[in-house]
């Protein structure tokens, strides 16, 4: 099982859109990845969601470790292009209330600025 | 009407995305919301992999979860039935959804939205089995 994520870079802030699943089964692998990109020294990060279909609480934890991570150290996480089942789930985990929720990547980077 | 599939599955998460298939397939036949199929989803991920990475098995016994999913007079019905030790997966697991980002834990998150996105939730152990039935009404 593979897990694609599509990298890009604005200025200082780095966006990962991971596609299609990130399910309990690539969660380690998601969780990897994006600690690397921090470890990197990556300070301001943007995850879009507009190519994801379908995010478990394995998922959103590793977004969780993130924030906490980059908030400590400074930095911020945004999340953006969320379909209403996701944005739901982030909802009724109060995951909104602690972590940027962006309607659009163009939003985010604007909100980064 | 009545409408079903059921999967007999190995143990393993790998089989998540063949099951996420297969409901989405089942979703597509059936017309159901986008939003049904996915929450249908989303209690597989979490269910299995809870029976998976929490729960205990008796010696011996080979891990068997089987999963039904069927359509009544416009109710998705969910089944997931395990081998693993009794465990009520509807009991309150106090998950943390208010403290600041820095103090927050995700411990019981993912069956607090399991059973908060469910219509109706029932749990029984029988015959050495777990035996979770969820029901979703579909608008």
């Amino acid at each position: 099982m593979q897990l694609e994520i599509v990298e890009d870079r604005v200025g200082d802030t780095l966006i990962l859109a991971p596609v299609d699943r990130v399910d309990s089964s690539v969660a380690r692998d998601f969780e990897e990845f994006v600690s690397n990109r921090l470890a990197e020294g990556n300070t301001s990060l943007v995850v879009d969601f507009a190519r994801l279909g379908f995010i478990s609480s394995a998922g959103m934890r590793v977004l969780l470790l993130a924030a906490k991570k980059l908030r400590a150290g400074g930095g911020s996480l945004l999340l953006c292009g969320m379909r209403d089942s996701i944005r739901e789930i982030f909802s009724i985990s109060g995951f909104d209330r602690i972590i940027t929720i962006c309607n659009s990547r163009e939003e985010a980077l604007a909100y980064e600025a | 009407m009545s409408h079903k599939f059921n999967v007999t599955l190995q143990a393993q998460l790998k089989e998540l995305r063949t099951l996420a298939e297969m409901v989405e397939a089942f979703g597509a036949v059936h017309e159901l919301p986008s939003r049904t199929t996915f929450i249908i989803n989303l209690a597989l991920d979490e269910l299995i992999t809870n029976i998976l990475v929490h729960g205990a098995f008796d010696e011996g016994v080979e891990p068997t979860i089987e999963v039904e999913l069927g359509l009544h007079n416009g109710t998705a019905v969910l089944t997931v039935e395990s081998n693993d030790v009794e465990f009520d997966p509807t009991e309150d697991t106090n998950p943390d959804t208010e403290s600041d980002l820095l103090a927050r834990g995700i411990g019981g998150l993912g069956l607090h939205l399991v059973k908060s996105q469910a219509s109706r939730s029932s749990y029984v152990y029988v015959n050495g089995k777990n035996r979770l039935t969820l029901e979703y009404d579909t608008p």
